[in-house]
C-alpha cells in the first residue's frame, strides 16, 4: 500500500542511544583520552593511598629537617656555633652529687632497652618539609583528601541540586516558590561567607560531627548545590512542556515516572558536566579551607596544608613543597578539566541532532 | 515601574527572615554554646550560668528570636566578643579598606576580560584560540595560594617593585602604593575564567541570524563585531557582573590576609578563627541585604541593557 | 540576464577522519558534466522560484550567491551577477554589493532582526553605508520605506523593537531594509513559511507590488507549490541538490516532464475536489498511477452514527499576571460546542492563536498544570471528561489519544521504539507477558507501515515522517476509539505528509477511529475531515459540514481564510 515505506529506507544510523553515541565521540578525541587516563592513574593512586599501599608513613620524620629533593643534593652542613666541648674528662662530683649511687643500676636497665635509631636521610625524592617528613608521600596523601572531598563534596552537591530542580523545574506553583524561596536564601550570602559560616559553626561542632572529609564535604554540599538546582530547574521546566511528556501523560504515565524515567535522562548529561566541573571547584576550595585552617584534622595533611607550611619555608629557600602540591594539583585538576571539556563535547545534543 | 519596585521589595522580606532564621539556628543548635565561648576555658560553671542569665540564653527560643529581629532592625549588635568593639563601627571602618581593593579588581577584570575575549573569539578556531584555552586551563589548575604566595614572594621580596605588606589612612597612597600587587595578582588570575567566559556570550552571539542579516547588509566583519555582537553579549556580561558585584562587599579574605589590608574581608576569617559569633552574624545579614538591594538595582539596570525585557 | 548560474556545486567541510577531510555535497552531486550543478538564469525585472522540499539544497544555492554560507561551505562553478564573477570576488566587493545590489529577507524575522537596536537604527544602517546619507536624511528615508511597505504608524515604529512588532510586521521591516537601496536583485529566502494564511497573502501581494515599482528581480526560494504559482514567472524544481526540471510558469505546472516534478504536483490536496488518497511521490515515479490524478468520489460517512464525543459550551482560562498583586483572565477557548461521531473526523481549522490546540488539549485533560478554570462539559460514553477525577482518567485515556504536531519533540529520545511502545501498555496492563507485548508493539509497527528491525531503534535514526507513524503506533497500542491529531502533518515535507495522511485514513476505515484533526491547512482539512469547524481568537466562527464550508462559506472570516490560500498557478484568463 502506498502508506508503506520500503524496508531499510530511514536514515542509517549506528543504534545505541546517547552513551554509546557519546562514547564513540569520545573516543575520537585524543585529548579527551589522554586526560581520562591521567584522572584513571590518579584515582588508582588515590585507591592505593587509602588502602594503605602507598604513602602510609608520611607522618614518620624519616629526613632530616628540610631535607632537599634527590636531584638538587644535600644540604651543605651548617657551621655549627656551638660552644667548643672542652677536653679531658670530667670533673668527678660523686661526693656531692646525690643521685651518684642510681647511675649504675640506671646504666644496666637502661642496657636493656631497646631503642631504634633511624637513619634520617639527607635527601629525598621530592625533599622533606620542616620536620623531615617526605614531601613526595605528603603529596601523594594529600592528593587522597583532596581529590576525595572534591568528589564526594560534587556528588552532595549535584545530588541536592538535580533533585531540588527537578522538583522547583516540574511542578512550578507553591512547591516551586518554596525552593525558589530556599535558593535566594542561600544565594544572598556570597559563598565563601556562606562557607565560613558553616565553617566557624562547624569548628564549634565536633561532637556531632568531627573534623575532617566529612565535615568539609558537608559544608561544601551545603553551600554548593545552587547553581546545579537553577540548571536542572531550567532544564526540567523546559523538558516539562515538551510533547514527549505530553504524550507520556496522555498515555497515563504517573508523575513520578514522567519525571524520572522520562525526563531525567535527557537532562542527566547536564547534571554530569556540572559533576565534573563541581569537583574541580571543591577541590581548589577545599585547598583554600585547609590552608586556613578550617579544613582537614590537623593530624592530615591536604595540599592546602602543604601550601600553608611551603609559604614560610619559601623564604628560607625551600621551595619543594610548594612545587610539589602545585604539581600534583595542577597536573591533577588540567587533566580533570580537559576531561570535562571532552565530555561536554561528546555529550553535546546539538551535534547528535537529538532536540 | 513603581509597581515591579512594590513587589520587589515586598518579595524581598522572606528572603530575608529566610537569611535571618538560617543563620539564628545555624548558630543556635550547631555552634556550642556562646556562654561557654565568652566563659573562656577557666570559667566556673557559676560564671557561665551569669554569663548565660545575661545573653538571654535562658528564654525561651521565640523570645530568643524576636530579640535577634529587634537588634537587626535596629542595628544594635552589641561587640564583638574578642575585640569588644561595636560590631556597626568595624562594619563602617574595614569597608572602605575592602572596596579600595575590590572595585579597581572587578573593573580591571572585566575590562579587560571583555576585548580580549573578543579578539579570541574573532579568531575562532584557529591555532591562537585553541592554545590560548589550553594555557588558561592549565593556568587555572593552579591555586590561587600558590600565584599570591609565589606573586608575593617574586615581585615584593626579591625583586622589590611593591611593598610586602601595609595599608595607609590616605585613600590615595593606598590606590598607587599599596593595592598594586593585590590587584595585580587578582586580576591575572581572575582574567582567565572571565576570557573563556565571555568567549562563549560571544561565539553564542556569532552564531546568530542576526548576523547573518548583517552580513547581506554589506556591513563588514569589524563593525558586525564590534556594534551587533559586542551590544548583544553585553547583556550576559551584565548579568556575570551582576552576580559578581555582591562578592566585592565581603571582599577577597585570602588577599586581604596576605597583604595585612584591614578590610572586612580578614574580619570575617579572624572572627572565624576566634568563634567571635556577633561579627559573623552581623555580617552575614548585612551583606544579605546588600545583595539584595543589589540585586534589584540590576534588575532595573537590566531593562537599559536588554530592550525585550519586561520587568513585571 | 541579471544573473547566470553555471554548474554550481557547493560542499562542506565537515572535519578530518583519519586524516580525510570528510566532505557533504549540498548543492550538484557527482562529477564532471551530468548529472552535475546546478545552472539557471535569471533576467532583469523577472521572478524565478526555486522549488524543493527539506535538503533539496534550494536555500544553499541561493545563499551562495553572496557567499553567506558558513566557513566550511566550498563553492565550485560559475556566478555571473550583472557581467562580475561572483566566486572570485574578495570579501570587501562583496560588501559593496550586499544590501545595494542585491539584498535578502529571510524566514524567521525576529531572529533575523537584532534584537537590542530599534527598527530605525537598522533600517538606516544600510542607507548610511551604502548611500552615505546624513544620519537625519537616513531617518526621514526609513520612515518612507516603512510607509512604502505598509507599516501602520511609521514614526512611531522607527524608534520600536523587534520584539514589540507581529510576525508580519516585522517581516515588512525586513523587506524595508532589503529594498532601502534599491537592490537589482531581491533573494527571499522562504520569506512567508512562518506567518498565518492571511499574513502570507499580505505579504506576498507586497513583494509583488515592490517589485513592479522598482523593476526589480527576485529570487523566491519556498516549498509551497501553490505560491510559487501564484508569483513566479520561472520556475527551478530541485531535489536533493540537482535540478530536476526547469522552465516557464505555466509549463511546469501544466506540462511538466520531469517524474519528480509530476509527482509534487500531484501529490498535494487540492481544495477544489476532496480524493479519496492522495498520490505518493515514489508510487507516482514508479508509474503506479498511471493517467489522471484517481479522484474517485469519497466515501460518505454514514451520517446517523453514534455520537461518541457531545461537547457543549468548552471553555478553557489562563492567568496572566496584572497589576502588583493582582491577575487576571485570558480566554483561550470560548464556548465551543461540536459533536463527534464514530468513524468521522472532526476538523478544526484556524489561524495562530485561534484556540484550536488548546482546545484539543483541553478535551483530553492535558492542560491542568497550567493552572485556569475550565468551564463546560464533554460527555464521552456518558460521562463528563471534565470532570472525572485522576484515577477515573487514567481508564479513559486508553480510549482517547493525541498525536503532536513536532516529530522531533514528541518522542522521547532516550527510550528505543520498543520502550517507547510497550510503555502504554505497561501503565494500562494490556498483554500478559513481554514476549506478548512486543509482538503487538511489531504487529502494530507493521500497520504503520515500518520494518521490524525498528524496535531497537532510537528516534533520532528515523525521518519526521517515521517518527509520527511511531507516534501513531504508540497511540494504537491501546485500542483508542477517539484519536486527536494536533497539527499531526504540519511539520512534514509535502510528500511525506501525503503517506501518513494516507495511512491516517486507512486506519480510520479499518479501525473505525473517530478522529479530531487540528489544523490550519484548509486543503488538508478538505482531505481528512467530514465536519469543520472554523475559530478565532478562542470562538468557534462557522460549523458545518466540509463541502459547505469550502464550497459555500458563510462567515465573513471563512471566506477571508479562504481567499488566502495561495491556489497556484492559474492559466491567464
Amino acid at each position: 500500500m502506498s502508506a508503506v515505506l520500503a524496508a531499510g529506507s530511514g536514515a542509517p544510523a549506528a543504534s545505541g542511544g546517547v552513551w554509546g553515541a557519546a562514547w564513540t565521540r569520545f573516543r575520537s578525541d585524543r585529548v579527551g583520552l589522554v586526560s581520562l587516563a591521567i584522572v584513571a592513574a590518579f584515582l588508582v593512586l588515590i585507591v592505593a593511598s587509602a588502602s594503605g599501599l602507598v604513602a602510609r608513613g608520611w607522618q614518620q620524620e624519616v629526613g632530616v629537617p628540610n631535607a632537599p629533593p634527590h636531584f638538587v643534593g644535600p644540604a651543605p652542613p651548617t657551621e655549627s656555633n656551638a660552644i667548643a666541648q672542652p677536653t679531658g674528662p670530667n670533673v668527678d662530683i660523686s661526693d656531692v652529687d646525690p643521685l651518684a649511687p642510681r647511675y649504675k643500676e640506671w646504666a644496666e636497665r637502661a642496657a636493656q632497652l631497646k631503642t631504634v635509631e633511624t637513619i634520617k636521610s639527607e635527601t629525598l625524592p621530592f625533599g622533606g618539609d620542616r620536620l623531615g617528613r617526605d614531601v613526595l608521600a605528603k603529596a601523594v596523601k594529600g592528593a587522597e583528601i583532596s581529590i576525595m572531598v572534591g568528589v564526594l563534596a560534587a556528588l552532595v552537591a549535584t545530588l541536592i541540586g538535580t533533585v531540588l530542580g527537578a522538583l522547583g523545574g516540574f511542578f512550578g506553583g507553591k512547591v516551586g516558590d518554596l525552593l525558589e524561596w530556599v535558593y535566594n536564601v542561600f544565594t544572598s550570602i556570597p559563598g565563601i561567607l556562606l562557607i565560613f559560616t558553616f565553617a566557624a559553626v562547624l569548628n564549634r561542632a565536633d561532637a556531632i560531627i568531627p573534623r575532617g572529609v566529612w565535615s568539609i564535604v558537608i559544608i561544601l554540599g551545603l553551600t554548593g548545590w545552587t547553581g546545579i538546582y537553577r540548571l536542572v530547574r531550567a532544564e526540567f521546566m523546559k523538558h516539562a512542556v515538551r510533547e514527549y511528556v505530553r504524550a507520556a501523560e496522555a498515555i497515563g504515565a504517573s508523575t513520578f515516572s514522567r519525571m524520572f524515567r522520562h525526563i531525567l535522562p535527557n537532562v542527566s548529561h547536564v547534571a554530569l558536566v556540572q559533576l565534573s566541573i563541581h569537583v574541580v571547584g571543591f577541590i581548589k576550595a577545599e585547598v583554600i579551607l585547609s590552608y586556613l585552617g578550617l579544613g582537614v584534622a590537623v593530624d592530615q595533611v591536604s595540599w592546602g596544608t602543604m601550601l600553608a607550611e611551603a609559604q614560610s619555608e619559601l623564604i628560607l629557600g625551600h621551595w619543594w613543597q610548594l612545587a610539589a602540591a602545585t604539581l600534583f594539583m595542577a597536573v591533577f585538576v588540567t587533566a580533570f578539566s580537559l576531561f570535562t571539556d571532552a565530555l561536554r563535547d561528546a555529550l553535546d545534543p546539538k551535534l547528535r541532532g537529538l532536540e | 515601574m513603581l509597581a515591579y519596585l512594590i513587589r520587589r521589595l515586598w518579595q524581598m522580606i522572606p528572603t530575608l527572615i529566610g537569611v535571618v532564621l538560617l543563620v539564628f539556628f545555624l548558630f543556635k543548635y550547631f555552634g556550642g554554646d556562646p556562654a561557654e565561648i565568652l566563659g573562656g576555658l577557666n570559667a566556673s560553671p557559676d560564671q557561665i550560668q551569669a554569663i548565660r542569665d545575661q545573653l538571654g540564653l535562658n528564654l525561651p527560643v521565640w523570645e530568643q528570636l524576636w530579640i535577634f529581629f529587634r537588634q537587626i532592625v535596629t542595628f544594635e549588635w552589641g561587640k564583638s566578643w574578642a575585640t569588644n568593639e561595636s560590631v556597626a563601627n568595624l562594619f563602617m571602618t574595614r569597608l572602605p579598606a575592602t572596596l579600595t581593593v575590590m572595585v579597581p579588581i572587578l573593573l580591571l577584570d572585566v575590562l579587560l576580560a571583555i576585548p580580549f575575549a573578543m579578539a579570541v573569539a574573532a579568531v575562532r578556531g584557529s591555532l591562537t584560540d585553541r592554545s590560548l584555552m589550553v594555557v588558561t586551563t592549565v593556568a587555572l589548575s593552579i591555586s590561587f595560594l600558590v600565584y599570591v604566595i609565589v606573586g608575593q614572594y617574586l615581585f615584593a621580596f626579591q625583586f622589590g617593585w611593591f611593598p610586602v605588606q601595609g595599608w595607609s589612612d590616605s585613600t590615595l597612597t593606598n590606590l598607587l602604593v599599596y593595592t598594586p600587587l593585590p590587584v595585580l595578582l587578582a586580576v591575572m588570575v581572575g582574567l582567565a575564567p572571565q576570557m573563556r567566559l565571555y568567549r562563549t556570550f560571544f561565539l553564542d552571539e556569532i552564531g546568530q541570524d542576526y548576523v547573518r542579516t548583517a552580513r547581506a547588509k554589506g556591513l563588514t566583519e569589524r563593525t558586525i563585531l564590534l556594534k551587533h555582537v559586542l551590544r548583544n553579549a553585553l547583556i550576559p556580561i551584565l548579568t556575570n557582573v551582576a552576580v559578581a558585584l555582591p562578592g566585592i562587599f565581603v571582599g577577597s579574605f585570602l588577599i586581604e590576609t596576605f597583604f595585612s589590608i584591614p578590610g572586612l574581608g580578614r574580619e570575617v576569617l579572624l572572627a572565624v578563627n576566634r568563634s567571635d559569633y556577633p561579627v559573623i552574624q552581623a555580617v552575614t545579614i548585612y551583606i544579605a541585604v546588600i545583595t539584595m538591594c543589589v540585586n534589584l538595582v540590576t534588575d532595573v539596570l537590566y531593562k537599559l541593557a536588554d530592550p525585550r525585557v519586561v520587568l513585571k | 540576464m541579471l544573473l547566470t548560474i553555471r554548474d554550481l556545486r557547493v560542499a562542506f567541510r565537515l572535519g578530518k577522519v583519519a586524516g580525510i577531510t570528510q566532505r557533504v555535497q549540498a548543492v550538484g552531486r557527482g562529477e564532471g558534466a551530468a548529472p552535475g550543478g546546478v545552472s539557471f538564469d535569471l533576467p532583469e525585472n523577472s521572478t524565478l522560484a526555486l522549488v524543493g522540499e527539506s535538503g533539496s539544497g534550494k536555500s544553499v544555492t541561493a545563499m551562495s550567491i553572496l557567499n553567506l554560507l558558513p566557513d566550511n561551505a566550498e563553492r565550485q562553478g560559475a556566478i555571473t551577477f550583472q557581467g562580475r564573477d561572483m566566486l572570485a570576488a574578495n570579501l570587501h566587493d562583496l560588501q559593496r554589493l550586499r544590501g545595494k545590489d542585491i539584498a535578502c529577507v529571510f524566514q524567521d524575522p525576529l531572529t533575523s532582526l537584532n534584537p537590542v537596536f530599534s527598527i530605525g537604527e537598522q533600517i538606516c544602517e544600510p542607507l548610511i553605508k551604502h548611500l552615505a546619507l546624513s544620519r537625519r536624511a537616513a531617518l526621514e528615508r526609513a520612515e518612507a520605506l516603512l510607509v512604502e511597505v505598509g507599516l501602520p504608524e511609521p514614526k512611531r515604529r522607527l524608534a520600536s523593537y523587534p520584539h514589540e512588532l507581529s510576525g508580519g510586521q516585522q517581516q515588512r521591516v525586513m523587506i524595508a531594509i532589503a529594498i532601502s537601496c534599491e537592490p537589482k536583485l531581491l533573494i527571499a529566502d522562504e520569506p512567508t513559511t512562518a506567518l498565518d494564511v492571511t499574513i502570507q497573502r499580505q505579504i506576498l501581494e507586497l513583494l509583488g507590488a515592490l517589485k513592479q515599482k522598482h523593476r526589480m528581480s527576485m529570487l523566491f526560494i519556498s516549498h509551497d507549490l501553490g505560491v510559487v504559482g501564484e508569483i513566479a514567472d520561472h520556475v527551478v524544481v530541485m531535489r536533493e541538490g540537482t535540478v530536476r526540471e526547469q522552465g516557464p510558469v505555466a509549463q511546469i505546472f501544466g506540462a511538466p516532464q520531469d517524474l519528480y516534478t509530476k509527482a509534487l504536483l500531484a501529490c498535494r490536496p487540492t481544495l477544489e475536489q476532496r480524493s479519496a488518497r492522495l498520490m505518493v511521490i515514489d508510487d507516482h515515479i514508479d508509474g503506479a498511477y498511471a493517467g489522471t490524478q484517481a479522484a474517485t468520489a469519497a466515501v460518505i460517512k454514514d451520517a446517523s452514527a453514534p455520537v461518541v464525543i457531545e461537547a457543549t459550551r468548552l471553555s478553557k482560562s489562563f492567568w496572566l499576571r496584572s497589576g502588583v498583586f493582582g491577575r487576571r483572565e485570558f480566554k483561550a477557548v470560548r464556548d465551543a460546542s461540536f459533536t463527534l461521531r464514530r468513524g468521522h473526523t472532526l476538523g478544526i481549522v484556524g489561524e495562530s492563536g485561534s484556540g484550536k490546540t488548546t482546545l484539543g488539549l483541553t478535551l483530553l485533560r492535558l492542560h491542568e498544570a497550567s493552572g485556569g478554570p475550565q468551564q463546560g462539559r464533554a460527555m464521552f460514553e456518558g460521562r463528563d471528561l471534565l470532570a472525572l477525577n485522576k484515577h477515573e482518567m487514567l481508564a479513559v485515556r486508553k480510549r482517547l489519544q493525541v498525536v503532536f504536531q513536532n516529530p522531533y519533540a514528541s518522542l522521547n529520545p532516550r527510550f528505543t521504539v520498543a520502550q517507547t511502545l510497550l510503555e502504554p501498555m505497561l501503565i494500562h496492563a494490556i498483554g500478559s507477558s513481554t514476549a506478548e507485548r512486543e509482538a503487538r508493539a511489531l504487529s502494530l509497527l507493521a500497520k504503520v507501515g515500518l520494518p521490524e528491525s525498528a524496535l531497537n531503534k532510537y528516534p533520532h535514526e528515523f525521518s519526521g515522517g517515521q517518527r509520527q507513524r511511531i507516534a501513531i503506533a504508540r497511540c494504537l497500542t491501546l485500542n483508542p476509539e477517539v484519536l486527536v491529531l494536533d497539527e499531526a502533518v504540519s511539520a512534514l515535507d509535502v510528500s511525506v505528509q501525503a503517506q501518513v495522511l494516507n495511512l491516517l485514513k486507512d486506519l480510520q476505515d479499518e479501525l473505525g477511529l473517530s478522529y479530531i484533526f487540528i489544523s490550519h491547512d484548509l486543503a488538508v482539512v478538505r482531505f481528512m475531515a467530514d465536519e469543520v469547524l472554523v475559530m478565532k481568537d478562542g470562538a468557534v466562527v462557522e460549523q458545518a459540514s466540509v463541502a459547505q464550508i469550502l464550497d459555500a462559506p458563510r462567515e465573513e472570516y471563512t471566506r477571508k481564510l479562504l481567499g488566502a490560500i495561495p491556489r497556484g498557478y492559474r492559466a491567464a484568463a
